[in-house]
């Protein structure tokens, strides 16, 4: 990844946590600091990072699966909560992916817009009609894993929302264009 | 000191929230009415009912909401406390809407409903229930009160007495090995339908461990010797499991080649037979003896088996298992190794040659 599509990605985050912090709709979520997070983790594993699977849970922990630049066939985990980022935790899979599809399944950091996530939440809440309801889960994965059709393999956001009465969750595509939504 | 400040702020607390709470009657069986009107001034609102859970000590609704179909409330009650509030359900989690509008809600009937199943449970020998429920069963049929009586002699007997909801109808089934048999109300009611007996347990004895701290990949002919000394006759197997710290083995009854008697010999030593089940018509249940398999390169095999799948090669054995192959072949060796990353799989024949070794 050159310098400047690297700088690229950092500010993507850093003005997400700004936007973040500023914007009314994530005064119901606890967001993360992702900004601090992908600092640390370039820091500690250089560029370029590849995106297996984020997960964002209810309080705010964030896990992370990116491949291993230097072992493509490899992917570690990294989680990090209250501004602390774990060490690397090995990935263990039922049926251990080839290389190949660990490249087909990754997703580069630079084509994700944190910035959009606010927005996902309150549309996921106004599209299924729970304008009180609680983020449950947020997850970040291409849509070819474990087997099962999706759309298609492309990367998606799943934003899992709850009250004490129902659960909820809406897909979205990387530009933040409405897939699916489902309520129980 | 603090018991009695959490005491204190409890009632604080329950002082505003229960101000104008209905309290639920000290003897509900004997009030029925008085039991519905508690519900109904805590509901507050037109609703149907989905279950209803009535005995002396304690009632439970879960309510469905008129004006708003997909809001489903669960109201509890104790016997001389005030009432609160309803908590919230999950509509996904209601997976049954058999119902009943709470105006027919016809707790009379509850009440005689359990004073005729403990009446029966006197009569029959089984333990007295605390409650009935109105409810549909998990078929999602037969919306009704229902009773469920259980023995103390035989823990696998149960007995479910049910009736419409205005208490009329009653019917009894009892669960036994292939499901539901009917059971006659007559015979129930004159108290000539006791549980069935418990099934005589005439299970070995578990023989104690000798003491000695085993590691059953270092090999397992010797502990396999003192299951069939155990069994009393020639071990037929179907299948062989070992780990570190255990050894487990499948094999068909000498007395019985519908039966699959599954023996445990733990690290210690100590052997007992884990279960008995019928035979699975349409498996493979033709045994191989101790003489089909490697059991002497067994270890060896074991051993070595992480090397044989580069990328796991500082792996450990999870587990090794030894059955007949395919659809019923020659019994074959199977070593699972795992390791931080993953897992893979070492096959071996019969005669010990190497037929795979391979990430999962």
């Amino acid at each position: 990844m050159s310098l400047v599509r690297l700088l690229f990605s950092v500010g993507l985050v850093f003005s997400f946590a700004a936007n973040a912090a500023d914007a009314p709709a994530s005064t119901d979520y606890a967001w993360p600091n992702l900004t601090d997070f992908i600092k640390q983790l370039i820091a500690k594993v250089g560029a370029p990072i590849k995106v297996y699977r984020l997960t964002m849970d209810r309080e705010g922990k964030v896990d992370l699966w990116i491949q291993d630049q230097k072992r493509r066939d490899l992917v570690d985990s990294y989680e990090y909560e209250h501004g602390t980022m774990s060490e690397a935790i090995p990935v263990k899979f039922e049926h251990y992916p080839s290389i190949d599809a660990v490249d087909q399944h990754v997703i580069e950091l630079t084509t994700i817009d944190f910035q959009r996530l606010p927005g996902m939440l309150a549309t996921a809440k106004s599209k299924l009609g729970l304008p009180d309801a609680r983020v449950f889960r947020i997850e970040l994965e291409r849509g070819d894993s474990h087997g099962f059709l999706t759309y298609s393999d492309i990367p998606i956001w799943t934003v899992q929302i709850d009250t004490p009465r129902h659960d909820g969750r809406v897909e979205f595509s990387l530009d933040g264009k409405v897939l699916n939504a489902d309520k129980d | 000191m603090r018991r009695a400040a959490l005491g204190v702020v409890a009632m604080l607390a329950c002082a505003s929230a229960c101000a104008d709470a209905p309290v639920f009657p000290a003897h509900p069986l004997d009030d029925p009415a008085a039991v519905k009107a508690a519900f109904a001034a805590r509901i507050g609102k037109p609703v149907h009912v989905l279950r209803f859970g009535f005995g002396e000590h304690y009632a439970d609704a879960l309510v469905q909401n008129d004006a708003a179909p997909d809001e489903f409330d669960r109201y509890e009650a104790v016997p001389g406390q005030p009432m609160k509030d309803g908590e919230p359900q999950k509509a996904g989690g209601i997976d049954c809407k058999k119902k009943v509008a709470f105006a027919d809600l016809d707790l009379a009937a509850g009440a005689r409903v359990l004073k005729q199943v403990r009446a029966i449970a006197a009569a029959n020998s089984y333990k007295t229930p605390e409650n009935v429920e109105l409810s549909a069963d998990i078929f999602c049929n037969d919306f009704g009160w229902r009773g469920i009586l259980i023995s103390e002699a035989n823990s696998d007997a149960m007995l479910e007495i049910t009736f419409k909801p205005d208490g009329s109808s009653p019917s009894a089934r009892e669960m036994r090995n292939d499901g539901w048999v009917k059971v006659d109300m007559k015979k129930l009611a004159a108290g000539s339908a006791p549980p069935p007996a418990a099934a005589p347990k005439n299970e070995p004895a578990p023989t104690r461990g000798d003491g000695r701290e085993r590691d059953f990949t270092q090999g397992i002919e010797a502990d396999l010797a003192r299951v069939e000394a155990k069994v009393g006759a020639p071990l037929a197997f179907k299948h062989i499991s070992v780990d570190k710290t255990q050894l487990s083995v499948d094999v068909i009854s000498p007395a019985n080649k519908k039966k699959i008697s599954t023996y445990i010999v733990e690290d210690d030593g100590s052997i007992k037979l884990w279960r008995e089940d019928d035979a699975i018509p349409f498996d493979c249940n033709k045994p191989f003896a101790a003489g089909d398999i490697p059991l002497a390169q067994l270890p060896a095999m074991i051993a070595g088996a992480p090397a044989l799948i580069p990328p796991l090669a500082q792996g450990w054995v999870k587990n090794v298992h030894i059955y007949r192959s395919g659809l019923c072949g020659a019994p074959h060796v199977y070593i699972e190794i795992e390791d931080d990353r993953g897992f893979g799989n070492v096959e071996y024949d019969g005669r010990g040659k190497l037929i795979s070794a391979e990430v999962q």
